[in-house]
């Protein structure tokens, strides 16, 4: 069996490959898996395997990734970037070698340019969260919905120009004090994360544009992707898990 | 020995000496302080902005800090603009400021002028400036071995190589002990056996304010074999006449004549990569959509703020950008 370990910035994800190529997926509150799982073993992060993986399992390698990748001292795991991670289990997952990945995660937004299945280029966003899923987070609680139902607008958008998350809030409630209507809030909230990105996808856009990380769930998003930069949109299956699963790739590869 | 005179990036320091002052580069002056960061601080408590260059802050911290300084050369034109409120507040704090520009398009008959309104300020003749061109010349032509001991013999570190140089913009203070570090250190180097690093890269850009970039690419198999800016500090250019040497000099004038300079590095040091450099809050943000299009390598933008190491997401940046050029 291989494991892959996703150490993200809200959530730690957990892959599992069986000889079989069927992966078993797990996902953690950062806090509660390092509260449950982690422990401080000559000033770094040791996690605990025997607790965390099924009770038998047999683990034949670690890969990790992810902001906790260069504190986790996990005995016979080695760490890869995670843009490479994310490479990885997006070719794994679409079976395509030649695209534009897009993941936006809890913290941070990136794009890689991949041909033949390698990196060829990539681009991160840098000391902003205003394009994550951090700030999604934040503005359906200020709308008072669930991220689901924020993924669901896309049309009438108001439009929100601010660059920060944190006053971004602000002009959201400048916006529900005027009256709009709920749907073009949200889709504003949504449009403003596609403008925030779209520089860093012009420069690097493929034909297919793969989308990963938790916030490829918002369905809204991708229908504005899509209609905006005139390309085609590939969701993988739990899109959050693509990091975790390209570590298992990366761990069957030896 | 003279008064010392602060200088906010590099001049024709040449000036100085001959005049018998102590010259003192602030930006070392800054970035060595026991605590850098707290200068920052000096300097936002004083009412600078937090959304601005911590370059220019630590600088203001700097000068306030070291009472002894009380007067220094400002560029006015050449550097940014930040550097004009920069003057502003240190004049408000009763230091004396002497502007000096850079013409933008090198003019020679302006850069000329400019550097002789600043001998009549300091009080000094063309024949007593050549004599320190030549002392510095000196010490300068060892530092060139270094850089060419980095790039084409491979004993010297990436670090190594920003240090020597970075410290040719004020020879820190006194060029003999200097040029003694400096023999002790090639002596040295030159009994190394070469490195094997399997990554060449080239840094362009203002040097880092982060300390460990260099360390942290040597661990992963990378180092620097081309350090832009902190070259452009020995003025590697070998003509005999003054103003033709701070004509030649890159740095402060546009990007286009600076991408002449690190172009041609580039081919000739055989580099993989390119680590593009731009401190938070700093119009040469954005330069670097030039600096893309005009460089036919794989180019990694860096981004730092505060001094300190570095954090976490420029780690993960630097590991997939290495990570891609293998």
């Amino acid at each position: 069996m291989y494991c892959g370990l996703d150490l993200g910035s809200r959530s730690v994800k957990v892959a599992l490959a069986g000889e079989d190529g069927g992966f078993t997926l797990r996902k953690f509150a950062t806090a509660d898996f390092y509260r449950r799982f982690g422990s401080c073993r000559d000033g770094k992060l040791a996690v605990d395997f025997r607790a965390l993986l099924p009770e038998g399992a047999v683990v034949e390698r670690v890969i990790s990734t992810g902001y906790g990748r260069q504190a986790a001292a996990v005995a016979g795991a080695r760490a890869i970037p995670e843009i490479k991670a994310h490479v990885l289990g997006a070719v794994h997952l679409t079976g395509l070698l030649d695209f534009t990945l897009l993941d936006l995660g809890g913290q941070d937004s990136k794009v890689a340019l991949v041909r033949k299945g390698r990196i060829v280029d990539f681009l991160t966003n840098d000391k902003c969260a205003a394009s994550t899923g951090r700030y999604l987070e934040n503005m359906a609680a200020v709308l008072g919905i669930t991220l689901e139902e924020l993924g669901q607008h896309y049309r009438d958008p108001v439009e929100l120009n601010s660059t920060c998350a944190i006053f971004g809030e602000s002009e959201l409630i400048g916006k529900m004090v005027e009256g709009h209507p709920l749907s073009s809030l949200a889709a504003g909230v949504n449009y403003s994360i596609f403008r925030r990105i779209r520089p860093m996808l012009v420069r690097l856009l493929s034909d297919t544009l793969v989308f990963t990380g938790g916030v490829a769930q918002n369905r809204a998003l991708v229908e504005i992707l899509s209609r905006e930069l005139g390309v085609k949109v590939v969701v993988p299956d739990n899109p959050q898990y693509t990091g975790a699963i390209g570590c298992c790739v990366e761990a069957k590869l030896g | 020995m003279g008064y010392r005179v602060g200088l906010t990036t590099t001049i024709p320091v040449e000036v100085i000496y001959a005049a018998g002052c102590v010259p003192v580069d602030l930006n070392n002056l800054f970035i060595t302080d026991p605590h850098p960061g707290a200068l920052v601080e000096e300097a936002e408590l004083a009412g600078y902005p937090r959304n601005l260059c911590a370059w220019i802050k630590g600088i203001y911290g700097a000068v306030m800090k070291h009472s002894d300084i009380r007067v220094l050369v400002a560029v006015t034109q050449g550097d940014c603009s930040n550097t004009h409120a920069l003057m502003e507040t240190l004049e408000l704090a009763g230091i004396k400021v002497i502007p000096f520009a850079y013409p933008f398009d090198r003019d020679r008959d302006l850069l000329k002028l400019q550097i002789e309104k600043l001998m009549a300020h300091f009080g000094v003749d063309w024949p007593s400036v050549e004599r320190a061109r030549e002392r510095l010349d000196a010490v300068r032509r060892k530092v060139w071995v270094i850089d060419r001991l980095t790039w084409e013999e491979n004993l010297v570190s990436g670090w190594e190589n920003h240090l020597y140089q970075v410290n040719c913009s004020d020879f820190k203070g006194d060029p003999d002990a200097f040029e003694r570090e400096v023999d002790e250190f090639l002596a040295r180097a030159r009994e190394r056996s070469p490195r094997r690093e399997e990554i060449r890269l080239a840094y362009i850009g203002v040097p880092p304010i982060m300390d460990d970039l260099y360390d942290y690419l040597e661990e992963r198999g990378a180092r620097v074999v081309f350090n832009e800016t902190q070259r452009q500090f020995t003025l590697p250019y070998a003509a005999a006449d003054l103003v033709e040497r701070y004509r030649l000099y890159t740095y402060p004038y546009g990007i286009f004549y600076r991408l002449e300079d690190i172009l041609r590095e580039i081919a000739r040091r055989g580099v993989h990569g390119v680590i593009h450099y731009a401190q938070s809050f700093c119009f040469r943000q954005i330069e670097d959509l030039i600096v893309r299009q005009k460089i036919r390598l794989p180019v990694l933008t860096l981004e730092g703020d505060k001094p300190g190491r570095l954090d976490a997401r420029t780690r993960m940046r630097l590991d997939a950008f290495l990570d891609m050029l293998r």
